[in-house]
């Protein structure tokens, strides 16, 4: 049953990846790209990761949709009478040809889903460490927010001033002074 | 491109009423994930991005341009600016306390507060990345919505009349490969 909904989702986020890069027009594109956001963190829950999939889901399939559609919104949307891109046919040979080596070289190497024995989980210096000692150390029981703001909060600060100087960047590309 | 007014805006009674009903549930949503992001999945970073997604979802209801008026230029920035301030405050009261930079337990053995490095890393979620986060997307979309202002854009289509002005210098360019392929069908 999983098994099935795991390739369901696969083929789903790969079908409408293919679809971003192939839709010529601006508007099409922007909408088959938040429906791959959208599968993208379903298959990020589907692999325990919940933390990741409310971030694509909020960022991904939220924010930056918002973000294009305003943004053609401003701009001229060029017509076109094709619904799709040409295809590049070398171009898809050589992609085509690196994906088959990559997931012929890669796949049978990694570990199950929840494999036990997966070096990632199998690792008393690192995963199990904060696994066992995040809630004595920090009285928290996210480990992933224990990670993020307490054993590596400098890295935090880091980022979020970051996203500070994202919000300042915009007012000079535009050469605005105030936000609103 | 656009003139200033607020020219994307069409009321659409569907639209307003939906978001009517579901902005309170995503701006409680948010500020739980936010609030309970210690203990639960979550966090203030996606909950800071739910609240201020909120805010645009309200926008795109009910016009740009009121949501602007509503949210002044001075709110936005202090959100922004204060959600750094409290993420340096607390890092920088951590040293003052003697410890370094963001080492919350020095609030629980000096200042002898309970569970300090629980309180401290919540108020850097709460009082510091939920703000940056909330605040930089509602900005974000505020600048992107209001685009150039005219005199520049003006200023900038006289000084280099060949050269690509602003956004229709990329429609432009897409413009040539197209006619291209065009006579090559």
């Amino acid at each position: 049953m999983t098994f099935a909904v795991a390739y369901t989702l696969a083929f789903f986020v790969i079908i409408t990846a293919v679809a971003t890069a192939m839709f010529r027009d601006v508007l099409s594109a922007i909408v088959v790209f938040g429906a791959y956001s959208l599968g993208m963190a379903i298959i990020y829950t589907f692999l325990l990761a919940p933390d990741v999939a409310m971030t694509e889901a909020a960022i991904g399939a939220g924010v930056t949709t918002i973000l294009l559609l305003l943004t053609i919104a401003r701009t001229t949307r060029p017509t076109s009478d094709r619904t799709f891109e040409r295809v590049n046919l070398p171009a898809v040979a050589v992609v085509g040809g690196f994906l088959v080596v990559a997931l012929v070289g890669i796949l049978p190497e990694m570990y199950e889903i929840g494999d036990p024995g997966a070096p990632v989980w199998d690792n008393a210096q690192v995963t199990q460490y904060y696994l066992h000692n995040t809630y004595s150390d920090t009285g928290v029981q996210n480990a992933v927010t224990a990670v993020l703001a307490a054993y590596r909060g400098f890295d935090t600060f880091g980022e979020a001033v970051v996203v500070f100087a994202a919000g300042i960047s915009v007012l000079i590309v535009l050469k605005r002074e105030v936000f609103a | 491109m656009a003139d200033p007014v607020d020219d994307t805006y069409t009321e659409s009674q569907v639209i307003m009423t939906a978001v009517k009903i579901i902005a309170p549930f995503t701006l409680t949503y948010g500020l739980f994930m936010t609030f309970h992001g210690a203990d639960t999945p979550g966090g203030s970073f996606q909950g800071g991005a739910i609240i201020g997604v909120t805010i645009l979802m309200l926008a795109f209801a009910f016009g740009i341009e009121p949501t602007r008026q509503w949210l002044k230029n001075s709110v936005l920035v202090g959100l922004v600016a204060g959600g750094v301030a409290v993420f340096v405050g607390v890092g920088l009261a951590a040293i003052a306390l003697g410890g370094n930079f963001l080492q919350y337990d020095r609030f629980e053995t000096v200042l002898g507060i309970p569970d300090g490095t629980k309180w401290g890393m919540e108020a850097i979620e709460i009082g510091g990345i939920a703000l940056i986060v909330a605040g930089v997307v509602v900005t974000l979309f505020f600048a992107t919505a209001a685009g150039f202002p005219p005199k520049l854009r003006e200023h900038n289509g006289h000084s280099r009349r060949n050269g690509p002005s602003d956004g229709s210098g990329g429609v432009a360019t897409d413009a040539g490969p197209d006619s291209v392929d065009g006579g090559d069908d």
